[in-house]
């Protein structure tokens, strides 16, 4: 596995001078993320998110299982993460330390507040559920990753349907598409993520760069709904930061979750306009689409 | 499993009967293992953990060459818990917990003094009742101690809740300091260890939702907690110091 290579010392130093007179690599502000791109794709349940070069595609799958016996309500809802060499050359190999931690992040922020609504996928107590997928494919790794691959979940479950069911004594029918419209899976809210990122002990960078990354000395990861609600806090270790400058880090947070939480909202909004065929006026055509 | 813990507000006394500001009873011994180069025991209330640590020892620098590498290893027994369960190294919240203690310490050892050499740190729990990740770090600052690897100062911990659950927005909530696992379950809690009784933060974890304006009052209960926590530590080691110096053993 090659290493994954850090910043020079010239860059180091370099950085940290400009980080002094209050000035970004990229120019941009202390507090200001890169710009943020969410596209969906043409199935349901596909995103694709990007925060400046960092690129997460999430793509959600359902399928009927039977439940685990301790929870016969629940259907299971699993997210999975993929680092693969694509997005960095380090990342080959066994599962890195960066891609367990990235996984039980978005398990905390996602799974353990309950965003998904488990029971409402239940369709047979104990017999049959349908079971959640949430594969997260990191294609190009330019810091951030966190932030990037939560919002990619939650603007990917939002956008996902599943096909609808019909359930008849012990029988279950589970209708395509083209038969049926597909029913949205029920979130309860939306949790995100933000990270920030520490610099001597006093500057705090929101949404980091890979060299920024590289070059901090210790990180928080704050999951946030837009209600005010904090998921989950995640600063594991590092440099020791002041109690209160981490508490203004959370008001910070909900800023940035804020602003992230309506452009996910207009994405979605824009993507369910263009499927929209103009509905049951639509169906009954009787002129033929391929004579013009 | 939800616990009725309704009964707080009536006497404003917890499960166990302690108040909201109280410490679990906690008792440490440092110098347990006599092949270990530093090791030490802890409680906190019963949760009982195990440290051992060997190093610094040659090889490794393989992160910097500069500095020593520090490696965690956690076995959590499968009789520990209160039912049967074997905990693998696989899992996940296992390996945050040994990565969360691995950057701690990087970050507060002076691991540059020891270039190319690595310093374990194994730790075994015996028994969970709550603040497990509180009790780890505790207990690998005795032992780090006691190997003698100089460090900047006492890394503590404890958790803070509060009584309030995350869907209710009552005013009367009180914050709670070191909780036990019935209380784990039961109300939002939060991790933090601060470096030598300041107001440092070098650790917040935090895994329940609860609402952003509570978050300041369990934060202040903690980092207060991590402070008494420290003179606790800090009486360990002097008691062992006086001892040791009492049984001629230098």
């Amino acid at each position: 596995m090659p290493r994954e290579l850090g910043p020079s010392l010239n860059e180091r130093q370099f950085f940290l001078q400009a980080l002094k007179e209050e000035v970004r690599i990229d120019s941009r502000g202390f507090g200001d993320f890169r710009a943020i791109q969410l596209d969906f794709g043409d199935e349901y349940g596909v995103s694709d998110v990007r925060i400046g070069k960092t690129r997460v595609l999430t793509n959600i799958t359902a399928e009927v299982t039977t439940p685990f016996p301790d929870r016969p309500f629940d259907g299971p809802f699993t997210i999975t993460t993929s680092l693969s060499a694509m997005a960095s050359p380090s990342f080959s190999g066994p599962p890195s330390e960066t891609e367990v931690l990235l996984a039980r992040l978005l398990e905390k922020t996602l799974r353990r507040s309950g965003a998904l609504d488990t029971e409402s996928l239940c369709l047979i107590a104990g017999r049959a559920v349908f079971s959640i997928r949430a594969d997260v494919h990191v294609l190009s790794h330019d810091g951030n990753l966190t932030d990037a691959a939560c919002l990619g979940v939650v603007a990917a479950l939002r956008h996902f349907r599943r096909g609808d069911s019909e359930v008849k004594g012990e029988d279950v029918k589970v209708f395509t598409m083209a038969e049926r419209e597909g029913v949205a899976l029920s979130l309860l809210h939306y949790p995100l993520c933000v990270t920030f990122s520490f610099y001597e002990g006093e500057v705090v960078l929101v949404d980091a760069t890979l060299s920024e990354e590289q070059m901090r000395e210790g990180s928080c990861t704050i999951g946030m709904n837009k209600h005010g609600e904090v998921c989950q806090i995640a600063k594991l270790g590092g440099a020791p930061v002041d109690a209160v400058i981490l508490l203004s880090c959370s008001n910070l947070a909900l800023r940035h979750v804020e602003r992230m939480s309506k452009v996910m909202e207009e994405r979605l909004l824009e993507d369910a306009k263009r499927r929209y065929k103009g509905g049951i006026k639509a169906e009954p055509s009787s002129e033929n689409a391929r004579v013009p | 499993m939800p616990l009725d813990t309704s009964s707080y507000s009536l006497a404003l006394l917890r499960l166990d009967g302690r108040r909201w500001n109280e410490l679990r009873r906690i008792t440490a011994q440092i110098s347990t293992m006599p092949s270990a180069d530093g090791s030490s025991y802890l409680e906190m209330g019963n949760t009982k953990v195990l440290c051992t640590v060997t190093g610094p020892c040659e090889g490794g620098g393989t992160r910097d060459r500069d500095r020593a590498d520090i490696r965690v290893e956690l076995a959590i027994a499968g009789f520990s818990g209160v039912d049967r369960k074997r905990v693998g190294r696989g899992d996940k919240r296992v390996s945050e917990m040994v990565s969360t203690i691995q950057s701690t310490f990087a970050s507060t050892l002076f691991t540059n003094l020891y270039p190319q050499s690595t310093i374990h740190i194994s730790l075994h729990v015996l028994s969970q009742d709550g603040s497990l990740l509180a009790a780890l770090l505790n207990a690998s600052t005795l032992a780090l101690i006691d190997a003698g690897i100089p460090m900047r100062d006492y890394i503590t911990a404890s958790t803070a809740g509060s009584t309030s659950s995350y869907s209710s927005n009552d005013e009367s909530a009180d914050p709670l300091l070191d909780l036990n696992t019935s209380e784990e379950q039961e109300l939002p809690f939060l991790t933090v260890a601060t470096l030598g009784g300041s107001d440092q933060v070098s650790v917040l974890v935090m895994e329940t939702r609860v609402q952003a304006g509570r978050l300041e009052g369990m934060l202040a209960v903690g980092v207060d907690g991590c402070k008494q926590v420290r003179e606790i530590l800090d009486d360990v080691v002097r008691e062992h110091g006086k001892e040791v110096l009492k049984s001629g053993r230098l």
